[in-house]
């Protein structure tokens, strides 16, 4: 295969991807809500150092009893924003529960870094309510509406308790104290609320543009089906058709005559001769009637182009060759993923969707000859090419296939989906190949 | 340097004054003749001699394959060119069997065209990628369907896959570690295979008809 690639960094199979950075609800965000989602993270994170300078302000001002101890709470505080900030590793669930864990040991210890009685008797105000509100954000982007509010009401609970931790107990509360610590309360709630019903929303939308783009794939599909079915019935009727008439014509006039020149049988002859010819030529072309259950390839790859604006696309097949009905909405959706990708990003001159069969697999490789990238995992994470790459992985592993990237800078792209073939002993062996290479 | 003697054939006469313009536009090709129907094509070579003819092949009367066979036989030295609309695949392969030096789509640009001209007039065969995929699937169906036929090099089949994939002959020499000349030679090699092999099966379908009569 790997003479195939003609690979000029090599064949570089996508599960060496780190994975990580589940969809909101557990699944995978669908490719589509990747820009909306990386711009909430990076909301966040703006968000993250304002609270993180305020409680420093904060800390700056208020009546502090171990002042060392509260500058290197901080200081570990802006030393790991910085390091998971660098990262682009907000989504990671072991990042966010050690976040919690951060956010919960500030708000339990910083009340003793206080003097005691201080939130009471001079009224300061609590330094440390800012930062958690950060973490709440960044769960509610993860895990939506529910981990959003569930990590604000299990903040809320230290925050409660900064009180009785800072030598105040409840029973000596001012009101305005157990507003206070009310309030924090609320806004932890609401921005986990919010924020976590934006991430769903943005999520929603992205589902339900994929679903409208796989229609439209399917609808030109059937449209182009349907297209090569009446240009057959046309041509049966233009010649076929036509021939049987005349010799119907022709033979009752005959048979009407008391004698028949053998000429004029003769021409008969002919016609029929002709158009069995013709018909043959048809009907041998329909020898490529598809198998049970498949669909042509070429027709599926058309469509997938369709629409596609920025960059001509030119599909080749090795025909005939099919894919499973099954599969169309999959394939289809992949390499429109590509495409696209090539349209926004590649900046070249040309692309190609060139499907050959081999060795009983499906194989469809989309190129470019654009700037093509080097393969730089960080890089493409920044990029937001991480998500769309392991999406459209994820739909040829789910097919029972592999997905092959080779590309250089300045030297084009070349994207390889090798796919089980409708039937046969190869396509079982290769599936069972993919899930065992899945688990090792 | 004389310019390239150049004949359009189709049968729309927009289309023909549009490519006629885009020739004459270009200082190496100049349009000697036009014509508007296979048969009258193939009177055209004999009193114009252009050096290449620009063909479309739905044509009516006389198809533009049949044109093109005739036009081969009497004038072996004409080069021509296909330029055919889209989803006319099985005519293509059909007219580069008979003897067309390459195809382009007629979405092609005016330079992709007079490029076409230049190349075919040089004897370089005119090989754009759904030309290699119809080509593969050829030589595919011939070694299925007789497996004793000689078919395609591992070193063609590699080379032609590469143009399908729409590469340059330049980067499939890049990528195959051999020069740009021995891949223009592959693909001269390929379209001769090719047209050898309908030679071929004439040549076994007549003596087969010869036989049929005799009986």
């Amino acid at each position: 295969m790997d003479g195939q690639m003609y690979g000029l960094t090599g064949g570089i199979p996508l599960s060496t991807l780190a994975s990580g950075g589940g969809g909101v609800g557990g699944l995978p965000p669908p490719a589509e809500a990747e820009p909306g989602r990386r711009g909430l993270r990076q909301g966040i994170v703006v968000f993250r150092w304002a609270a993180l300078l305020w409680t420093a302000v904060l800390a700056a001002v208020v009546d502090l009893s171990h002042p060392a101890l509260a500058w290197t709470a901080l200081g570990i505080l802006a030393v790991w924003n910085a390091g998971v900030s660098f990262r682009h590793a907000w989504d990671r669930v072991d990042v966010r529960w050690v976040d919690l864990g951060l956010s919960v040991a500030l708000l339990l210890t910083a009340p003793a870094m206080m003097r005691e009685g201080a939130l009471a008797v001079s009224g300061q105000p609590f330094f440390a309510v800012a930062y958690p509100l950060a973490t709440v954000l960044t769960w509610a982007a993860s895990t939506g509406f529910i981990g959003g509010v569930a990590t604000a009401a299990l903040l809320f609970v230290p925050l409660a308790f900064s009180r009785a931790i800072n030598g105040v107990g409840f029973d000596r509360l001012a009101s305005s104290e157990v507003v206070d610590v009310a309030t924090g309360g609320i806004y932890y709630l609401m921005g986990g609320g919010t924020v976590g019903l934006f991430a769903r929303t943005i999520d929603r939308a992205a589902a339900e543009l994929r679903s409208a783009n796989d229609e439209a794939a399917l609808q030109a599909e059937r449209a182009a089906r349907l297209q090569e079915r009446e240009a057959l019935s046309r041509e049966i009727h233009d010649s076929v058709l036509q021939a049987l008439a005349l010799v119907r014509k022709r033979g009752r006039e005959l048979t009407a005559r008391s004698s028949v020149p053998g000429r004029d049988i003769g021409e008969l002859v002919q016609v029929a001769d002709d158009q069995e010819r013709a018909l043959r030529r048809l009907l041998q072309r329909r020898a490529d009637e598809p198998p049970e259950g498949s669909v042509p390839l070429r027709t599926v790859l058309e469509a997938a182009t369709y629409g596609i604006q920025g960059v001509p696309v030119t599909v080749t097949t090795v025909d005939p060759m099919w894919l499973r009905a099954d599969d169309v909405g999959e394939l289809s959706a992949a390499i429109r993923q590509a495409l696209e990708n090539v349209a926004q990003h590649a900046r070249a001159s040309m692309a190609t969707v060139f499907a050959e069969e081999e060795d009983g697999q499906i194989v469809v490789s989309i190129r470019d000859d654009g700037v093509g990238f080097s393969y730089d995992e960080e890089r493409m994470r920044r990029d937001g090419k991480l998500g769309l790459l392991r999406s459209m992985r994820g739909r040829i592993e789910e097919l029972g296939g592999e997905m092959h990237l080779s590309s250089a800078p300045g030297r084009g792209t070349e994207v390889e989906f090798r796919l089980p073939g409708p039937s046969g002993p190869a396509a079982k062996a290769t599936s069972a190949k993919a899930t065992k290479d899945e688990r090792s | 340097m004389e310019p390239i003697r150049v004949m359009v054939v189709d049968d729309h006469p927009v289309w023909r004054d549009g490519v006629r313009a885009d020739l004459e536009r270009s200082e190496g090709t100049k349009v000697v003749a036009e014509a508007s129907d296979g048969g009258e094509a193939i009177e055209q070579v004999r009193s114009s001699m252009p050096d290449v003819v620009l063909m479309d092949l739905r044509l009516p009367t006389v198809s533009g394959v049949d044109a093109i066979r005739a036009i081969v036989e009497e004038s072996p030295h004409v080069k021509i060119l296909v330029l055919s609309a889209s989803g006319e695949e099985s005519d293509v392969l059909e007219a580069v069997k008979v003897g067309a030096s390459g195809y382009l789509l007629k979405s092609a640009t005016a330079d992709e065209i007079i490029a076409g001209v230049l190349r075919v007039h040089e004897g370089e065969p005119v090989f754009t990628g759904p030309l290699a995929g119809l080509v593969l699937a050829e030589f595919r169906r011939v070694s299925t369907a007789d497996p004793g036929e000689p078919g395609l090099t591992t070193r063609e089949n590699e080379v032609l896959k590469l143009v399908a994939k729409g590469y340059t002959y330049r980067e499939i020499g890049e990528l195959l570690f051999i020069s740009t000349k021995t891949v223009q030679n592959h693909v001269r090699n390929i379209l001769t295979k090719l047209q050898l092999r309908k030679r071929y099966e004439l040549m076994r379908y007549a003596i087969q008809r010869g036989l049929d009569r005799k009986e």
